[in-house]
């Protein structure tokens, strides 16, 4: 069955990008959670992985690059029956836009970031990205990287994001899986998806990923924050993949609904007449 | 009546503020017209701040510039404001007596304020001094200081009536006379006169448009706004974040307006700067959005405490390529209620950013009205419920396509900042970026029969031309010309961009203008030069980071007559 959440639009990624599985889970994943196009939106930034959006039937918001985060947050602050999924590349997300990353951890809106993490930029033909290792070599940088590759995931457990999950599109069951739990839990989830560039990446090529990741045991215990940080930092010969951390935690929106003692924003236009007099009184 | 200015001056966390507020809600109970202004320095302790009282029992809407009474809190007030001090004029608190200084009250606030048991009397000691000199009736003190005491408990409610009859009867000790006022002026009866900042009323005019969304990060002198809306957040319903940047900022309250919400946020120059990319965002996506840029002198962190019309060629061009804005900067608290009002549903109506400009000028002085309005009306958002055929950016003659919001119907929203088809969808397809763009651009006819002309007073000898927060000033200098029989016009800005095709011809039809600006260039002249294709060389442009005062630009405007 093709998910509703596919559309027409010409695909514009290289054959054989990691993207396509991605999008193929996603979208698969939207409609067996019984979603409707219109109840979700996709916000991404700038990038070949912030295109995918483009290609999924739904509400599109492409923003910036590096902003997908503030305005997924906004919108899921105004409208909280949406589901909210802000979708880009590790350039995007972890580089241009690492800030917001940090502080929506903080925030704990209840959207899903999804990054697209092929250790590279795309868009702008093979430059190092923050996940890149050292001595990745470049047009860009051609004597090979000098800066530590940025772990996400060790971020976002050390942070204790509530909920941090890796997936690899070589394993589209799996990443499936992830992008259901992910999206259904309430509050922020970070899904690090590993995504093979096959024209730029010439190093963490699909086989290098497929020959070091490996799923989570079901004995693993994603409620550990201490041994979730062990384990994201986990990278090298073995890559774990699965749900690394959750742990449930008070969200943005029901705090912020909390203090102000109400559920929604609205005040009716014919009381700002009774507002105004109500207010000037206080300047007297 | 003469107008009466009282500067009061002392270390920042000395209480300069809390007697200024103080003193001002007494006047202005009393039956006084007051305008009162904060100038102090980015330090929250040490560094010297002052506050100017200037008030009348006819309107005024000026900062002053000769006092005729000096509060000093410390030793150091007396050293920078007695320069200002009039001749005749009253010093009095912590002063080094000289020849020069015959009209001099040596008074320890704190020392008073210890004997009656805790030095945070020193301040209403100080009013009730202040009061005493004045010659106030201390009954409207007395029943003010119950109002804002009356929920700490009547204990405190009569230590500070004590504090403010030991103020007092210090002056009647020393034997200083009531040299002002007598109690028959001012007018008591003539309605409750109201006193609002220029910070409060842009909050508040935010709340009147039906703003549910403000995201922000901290930055002089726009912080006010933030913390007006915050204190009304619970009352109202209002989400206000503080963001971790200027970036993000401006990204959340795109983000909410896209979902359906009126969002703002506000910043100075500095954030501004940050915004500009956002800016360009709201603009390429279509989303309503209101920004506020407070300003103050840059480039750079500038002079982070003072104010500035340093920016306006800045947003009027901030953010890459073309697209169309308006540009508001509103001239007083009143002023500013309608202007953000107008804000927010004109934004809403042609889907563009909308920025308003004020300055530290506006944000931290207060002005008095004996009425206010709100002139203006919010609108509700336009709207429209889609279907699956639904196109955010559907070609119209107006160039305005109809707006869905996503998960309000089946017609999904897809807003884009690569350049787009109709649907939403990135192109690269040059007839539609041409399309595209001629449908963004063409908002900018019907914007200008939207933009209200300049606030005009003909005058045959020569027309002074300002925007913004200088209103007040230029009107009273021109007032001031008048009596020196020179009959000047004035023609203020609050909507500078577009300006409309009236404007224009105003424009070309004014004597002798003389653009009045606080910045380098004259940025406005440059505007209205660009515009009408005539020249406007005749300026008065102040950068010191101080805003205009009558005097001074009295003698100013005189000189470039002459």
């Amino acid at each position: 069955m093709i998910s509703p959440f596919r559309n027409q639009i010409e695909i514009a990624w290289c054959p054989g990008c990691g993207n396509f599985n991605l999008l193929t889970a996603l979208s698969e994943a939207l409609a067996e959670l019984g979603l409707k196009p219109s109840q979700v939106v996709l916000v991404s930034g700038i990038g070949q992985a912030a295109k995918a959006p483009h290609y999924v039937q739904a509400n599109v918001f492409n923003g910036l690059h590096g902003r997908s985060i503030p305005v997924a947050f906004g919108i899921q602050s105004v409208n909280p029956d949406l589901t909210v999924i802000a979708e880009s590349g590790d350039g995007c997300m972890y580089g241009e836009g690492g800030n917001h990353l940090i502080h929506a951890i903080r925030r704990n809106p209840n959207i899903t970031v999804i990054v697209h993490n092929n250790q590279v930029y795309g868009l702008t033909k093979g430059q190092a990205s923050p996940t890149s290792e050292v001595g990745f070599v470049s047009k860009t940088q051609p004597l090979g990287t000098v800066s530590e590759s940025f772990h996400p995931l060790a971020l976002a457990v050390s942070q204790g994001a509530s909920f941090v999950a890796r997936g690899f599109t070589g394993d589209k069951k799996e990443l499936k899986s992830i992008f259901k739990q992910a999206i259904q839990w309430k509050g922020f989830s970070l899904v690090d998806v590993l995504q093979p560039c096959v024209t730029f990446n010439r190093t963490n090529t699909f086989g290098w990923y497929k020959s070091r990741v490996y799923s989570l045991p079901e004995e693993y215990d994603p409620e550990d924050q201490v041994g979730a940080f062990k384990k994201s930092l986990e990278w090298g010969d073995k890559i774990p993949t699965g749900v690394i951390y959750r742990h449930a935690k008070p969200v943005f929106l029901d705090q912020v609904f909390e203090k102000l003692g109400r559920k929604e924003f609205l005040i009716p236009t014919n009381n700002y007449q009774v507002i105004f007099e109500d207010e000037k009184r206080r300047f007297e | 009546m003469p107008d009466i200015i009282i500067t009061i001056g002392g270390e920042a966390g000395q209480g300069v503020q809390t007697i200024g507020e103080v003193l001002s809600r007494i006047l202005i109970r009393s039956g006084f017209y007051v305008f009162s202004i904060q100038d102090y320095h980015s330090r929250i302790r040490g560094g010297h701040n002052s506050v100017q009282i200037r008030f009348s029992d006819q309107p005024i809407q000026a900062i002053g510039t000769d006092l005729d009474l000096l509060v000093c809190l410390n030793s150091e007030t007396q050293e920078i404001h007695q320069p200002a001090l009039k001749s005749d004029g009253i010093m009095i608190g912590m002063i080094k007596k000289s020849p020069s200084t015959s009209s001099a009250i040596s008074i320890n606030f704190n020392e008073m304020a210890e004997e009656l048991g805790n030095r945070i009397f020193a301040n209403i000691i100080a009013v009730g001094a202040l009061i005493e000199i004045l010659g106030i009736d201390d009954k409207i003190a007395e029943l003010y200081l119950e109002e804002i005491f009356q929920k700490k408990g009547n204990d405190v409610v009569r230590l500070n009536k004590e504090a403010l009859a030991l103020g007092q009867k210090e002056i009647k000790r020393q034997q200083i006379p009531r040299q002002f006022l007598d109690k028959k002026n001012g007018n008591p009866n003539q309605g409750n006169l109201l006193l609002i900042g220029g910070n409060e009323a842009l909050g508040l005019g935010a709340i009147l448009a039906g703003c549910t969304f403000y995201s922000a990060y901290p930055m002089t002198p726009s912080t006010g706004v933030m913390n007006f809306i915050s204190s009304r957040s619970k009352k109202y319903g209002i989400i206000v974040e503080q963001a971790e940047d200027e970036i993000a900022a401006i990204n959340m309250a795109i983000g909410a307006s896209y979902a359906g919400a009126k969002a703002m946020t506000a910043t100075s120059g500095g954030g501004f700067c940050l915004m500009a990319e956002g800016l360009g965002l709201a603009a390429m996506t279509e989303t309503p959005i209101v920004v506020l840029d407070g300003m103050r002198p840059g480039p750079s962190t500038g002079l982070p405490t003072r104010t500035s019309q340093g920016d306006l060629e800045f947003v009027l061009s901030a953010s890459h390529d073309e697209f169309p804005r308006f540009v508001f900067a509103p001239r007083d608290p009143q002023d500013a209620i309608d202007t953000m009002i107008r804000a927010f549903n004109l934004s809403d109506r042609f889907q563009v950013p909308v920025i308003i400009l004020s300055d530290q000028y506006l944000a931290d002085s207060s002005w008095t009205f004996s009425q206010m309005k709100m002139n203006e009306q919010p609108q509700k958002i336009q709207t429209v419920i889609g279907d699956h055929s639904y196109q955010r950016y559907a070609l119209t003659d107006s160039g305005i396509s109809p707006r869905a919001l996503p998960g309000m119907s089946e017609a999904l929203v897809v807003a884009d900042s690569d350049e787009h088809d109709e649907i939403g969808h990135l192109t690269e397809d040059l007839n539609q970026r041409v399309q595209m763009h001629q449908k963004r651009m063409k908002k900018i006819e019907k914007m200008k029969k939207e933009t209200q002309p300049p606030v005009q007073i003909v005058g045959q000898t020569a027309t002074i031309i300002g925007w913004g927060s200088t209103y007040g000033v230029l009107f009273e200098a021109r007032e001031k010309l008048a009596k020196l029989g020179i009959e000047a016009g004035l023609l203020h800005f609050n909507d500078i961009y577009p300006l409309s095709t009236d404007t224009l011809t105003i424009l070309k039809s004014v004597p002798k203008p003389i653009v009045v600006e606080g910045n380098f260039q004259g940025q406005l002249a440059r505007l209205l030069e660009r515009e009408t294709k005539t020249s406007f060389d005749l300026r008065v442009n102040r950068y010191d980071g101080r805003p205009f005062f009558v005097n001074e630009l009295v003698d100013q405007i005189r000189e470039v007559l002459s």
